[in-house]
């Protein structure tokens, strides 16, 4: 199994304190990878289409969001800061960049890394002779 | 009386979740300092855990109240909202599972179900109350009861 996507391959979270109090968080995420792709599942709360941006450089892929910081009203109890979203991955060798493909549904973005063909396993046909 | 969330499986990821517990470990001192009004659900920092699913916050807009939660991967169909007494219950599930035919690498993301309850600190409208789930945020907007409401005390000079 192809282990890659451990923890000593991501980069440093960004700990700074943004200027306008806003927090930076690292979205929780899912990393699942069958014989042709790797999938990337990230909880994306409040982070609209227009507001996210998801990268593949060299071998890194980066997701960033921004959820709209308007509060509804004045606080009377908050147990969540309104937080941005940065995450960045090594992935392993072998992705067809020009394939990604990254979907956006209630919150929850969905990105697949398809892996280039020579990566994918194949099955051999033998004929008999 | 607060319920707190129960994961419906433990994973051990939370405590190598650094910044995100950071964060946490920040709203918890901010849970210290919160008004009484949020009583009788008043949550203390024990309570407040890193399986509190979903996070909720209330706001004051005047007219009515605003509680709102992060609910990724759930629409509006997922939450079954409830108000009695002036009580708040946002009850439902988030499924989570490796997708058919996949090898899971990382799961961060857990499954919940979910039951909580918040005490309102003003009296509202059962009958004007609207949720919606959006980009997996859901907003409870209450509308305050008419003797609830802010009132506008007009000051007239004298003489």
């Amino acid at each position: 199994m192809n282990n890659d996507l451990s923890k000593k391959n991501e980069s440093a979270p960004a700990r700074a304190q943004k200027e306008d109090d806003r927090v930076l968080v690292r979205p929780r995420v899912d990393v699942f990878e069958n014989a042709t792709e790797y999938l990337v599942v990230a909880d994306l709360p409040g982070v609209t289409k227009e507001a996210l941006a998801v990268h593949f450089d060299d071998g890194e892929l980066r997701i960033k969001g921004t959820r709209a910081g308007a509060s509804p009203g004045q606080p009377l109890a908050l147990e969540a800061r309104v937080a941005d979203y940065e995450r960045a991955f090594a992935m392993p060798d072998g992705i067809d960049a020009d394939r990604i493909e990254a979907e956006l549904a209630s919150g929850v973005l969905r990105v697949r890394l398809p892996k280039a063909a020579v990566k994918q396993a194949r099955r051999i046909s033998v004929r008999a002779g | 009386m607060s319920t707190r969330l129960t994961p419906m499986f433990a994973n051990d990821f939370d405590r190598s979740f650094d910044l995100f517990d950071d964060f946490r470990r920040q709203m918890d001192r901010l849970f210290g300092d919160l008004d009484d009004r949020w009583a009788p659900a008043r949550l203390s920092p024990t309570q407040l855990s890193a399986s509190t699913w979903p996070r909720v916050n209330l706001f004051d807009a005047g007219a009515e109240l605003v509680v709102t939660a992060d609910v990724p991967g759930l629409t509006d169909k997922d939450i079954e909202i409830t108000l009695h007494d002036g009580v708040l219950t946002l009850v439902g599930e988030r499924k989570t599972a490796v997708p058919e035919g996949y090898q899971p690498h990382r799961q961060e993301r857990g499954a919940y179900r979910f039951k909580r309850s918040f005490g309102l600190p003003a009296k509202v409208d059962p009958e004007k109350t609207s949720a919606t789930v959006k980009d997996g945020v859901l907003e409870v907007k209450l509308a305050k009861a008419a003797e609830a409401r802010p009132r506008q005390i007009s000051v007239r000079a004298q003489g």
